[in-house]
């Protein structure tokens, strides 16, 4: 048994502001991140690599808030937050405000790798960057037409939610590979107009990303504040192993009631040890999507099909 | 907030009616407990190389950080102003590695990290990689008060930090001939192919206040030789900090990046609040067996909804002082003094 679940972030998604054409690209787009998640499960390759490989893919599309098409900040910049964690080993790595990394999922992966630390932040884990090989982009890579036209509406006062088409959110992989191996990703630009050097749950282990091997992995997109707050990855992870709750029951409670109390809404992916995928969210919606060896293959946008 | 803080001040103004009334020996019985417990760091120096005065002023400085703290709980205050007062004066203290006299980096900086949580509220502060404020906790408390997120790191706290009126001192403030000694050993040690850093001295504080908040508060300048841009647990919630009300109150010190992995600071509360073990239980699962198992050492002061001070360890030694309104009053160093 092995499955890949995926989520390009959750929030308030009116449907009838997103074209068929939009939705249509969407859904390619998380296709094509799933199935490049699964084709590493598929031939025998790592729960790490598959995470990677799906995160990556939606890091490089413009329509998702990671990597390129990231939200821009408050001054028009991109500050790059990501993170990744290994079940096996509980090994995991992190990094936050990097602006010239690709793929900041990769840089998280080499941070875990290649050093002894879990979190680089900034100017530093850039220098960690580069003398492990990594070339670097201009800022201007990862901007987009669309988010500095997103920026200057939310400048003007108004909320992302109501005016802007496609709020393309955090971006995160869950999965479970053949050797029993879970592992967890996550990477995100942050909020729209978001002050220099805000961080959210998405590197923060516990919090955005969490993996535990025979408990669960989970990848949490949303109001990250409260998720830093609630500790909610590790929370699910500590309601299945320690309360024997059921992972689903775990992840509704961490979003419907801890999340909830706290004002806030998002979204959860996660997978058990077993392989079974809860794609949850208390937003409007949550862009995601599963596969598994079992035959399941489903990619949605909204509560409803 | 301001309900709490008319209740608090209209409860204040009762017991005074009611000491005045009763004469100042009255002695309110039904008085809940107030409690504070301080680190300054576990990993302690051997103790073949702590001579006897050092130790008198480690002493002192732990004393005079829970004092500091426990006299704001007297004065009916609120557990955060009394970790955040506790941690200042500790953060003030070039013996311990937070504010003055924090640790060095391989480029010869000091670069600060420091957390806050309330457990009344679960609202939290954090900042990460600042160089210029003298009291991160100060900073981490106004990103929890007066901004709507909890982590703010490098440059972009610094200007929050500006924007809040608070000064900023240069970085030279920080450093100590110490350190620099430190760094150089470190760095000697490195080229020898030796342990490239070292992490001693982090501070931090729980506390319970009379109306029953928890609050915890940790800040440090992290690993002596420390890559710029590292950042351990001290300013993660969940894995340094973490104060439920009811449950507990935990400020961890130690190898922080295993600290994050096993979310440290969370796991001893959810293992008093779901599996119902005592704190004490819930701190030795999770410093000997979980973090034990790991390869992580270091130790954490907890604080349950009773005011159950729990201090403890699995390196050499670990500096701490804790003092309550039952009458208990400690400092130490290791395990059995």
């Amino acid at each position: 048994m092995y499955a890949i679940a995926i989520h390009g972030g959750a929030g308030a998604m009116p449907r009838d502001r997103l074209s068929p054409e939009a939705q249509q690209r969407l859904h390619a787009g998380l296709q094509s991140a799933l199935d490049a998640g699964y084709a590493v499960l598929e031939r025998g390759g790592s729960s790490l690599d598959a995470v990677t490989a799906a995160v990556r893919v939606l890091e490089d599309d413009p329509q998702f808030n990671a990597g390129r098409g990231a939200v821009l900040t408050r001054g028009g910049t991109v500050e790059l937050d990501a993170s990744i964690m290994d079940g096996r080993s509980l090994r995991a790595g992190a990094v936050a405000s990097v602006r010239h990394v690709r793929n900041p999922v990769e840089l998280a992966r080499l941070v875990m790798e290649h050093s002894r630390h879990v979190l680089l932040v900034g100017s530093g884990a850039e220098e960690f960057a580069l003398e492990h090989g990594m070339s670097l982009v201009a800022n201007e890579y990862f901007r987009t037409e669309e988010r500095a036209r997103e920026l200057a509406i939310v400048r003007a006062g108004s909320r992302v939610s109501e005016l802007i088409p496609v709020p393309g959110g955090t971006v995160g992989a869950v999965a479970l590979d053949r050797d029993g191996n879970l592992a967890a990703a996550t990477s995100t630009g942050g909020m729209t107009n978001k002050r220099h050097g805000r961080v959210g749950d998405s590197p923060i282990i516990g919090a955005g990303t969490y993996a535990r091997n025979g408990v669960c992995a989970v990848s949490a997109t949303g109001h990250g504040e409260a998720f830093i707050r609630a500790v909610a990855a590790y929370h699910v992870c500590l309601s299945v192993e320690q309360r024997g709750l059921t992972l689903e029951q775990a992840v509704r409670e961490v979003l419907h009631e801890r999340i909830g109390a706290l004002g806030a809404r998002g979204g959860i992916i996660a997978i058990d040890a077993r392989g079974n995928a809860v794609l949850e969210f208390t937003a409007e919606g949550m862009f995601r999507g599963c596969r598994d060896s079992r035959g399941r293959n489903e990619v949605a946008l909204f509560r409803d099909p | 907030m301001s309900c709490g803080l008319t209740f608090r001040a209209l409860r204040a103004l009762l017991a005074c009616l009611a000491l005045a009334s009763a004469g100042a020996s009255a002695h309110a019985s039904d008085e809940r407990r107030i409690a504070i417990a301080v680190h300054g760091g576990a990993g302690v120096i051997a103790p073949a190389e702590l001579t006897p005065e050092r130790e008198a002023s480690i002493r002192a400085a732990l004393q005079a950080a829970v004092d500091a703290g426990y006299a704001v709980l007297e004065h009916g205050g609120s557990s955060l102003d009394a970790v955040t007062a506790a941690v200042r004066v500790l953060e003030d203290d070039p013996q311990f590695n937070a504010g003055r006299g924090a640790v060095l980096t391989h480029d010869g900086a000091a670069e600060l990290d420091a957390s806050i949580m309330d457990g009344h509220s679960l609202r939290a502060g954090a900042v990460a990689g600042v160089r210029h404020v003298k009291n991160p906790i100060e900073l981490a408390r106004l990103v929890m008060d007066k901004s709507p997120h909890v982590f703010l790191i490098g440059s972009g706290a610094e200007e929050f930090a500006l924007a809040q009126g608070l000064t900023l001192v240069p970085n030279e403030y920080f450093r100590t001939p110490e350190r620099e000694r430190q760094l150089e050993r470190a760095k000697q040690s490195e080229r020898a192919g030796g342990a490239k850093t070292s992490a001693t001295g982090t501070v931090g504080a729980v506390a319970l206040d009379r109306d029953g908040n928890l609050a915890a508060a940790t800040s440090t300048g992290g690993m002596t030789n420390k890559r710029h841009g590292r950042v351990g647990d001290s300013p993660i919630i969940g894995a340094g900090t973490y104060a439920r009300n009811g449950v507990c109150a935990v400020s961890a010190t130690g190898h922080g990046e295993y600290f994050i992995r096993l979310a440290v600071a969370h796991d001893i509360c959810s293992l008093v609040a779901y599996r119902g073990l005592t704190l004490d239980e819930a701190v030795r699962e999770v410093l000997h067996v979980k973090l034990q198992g790991l390869g992580g050492d270091g130790g954490v002061i907890a604080l349950d909804g009773e005011g159950s001070i729990v201090m403890d360890f699995n390196s050499p030694g670990m500096f701490r002082a804790a003092r309550d309104s039952s009458g208990r009053r400690e400092i130490a160093i290791y395990r059995d003094r």
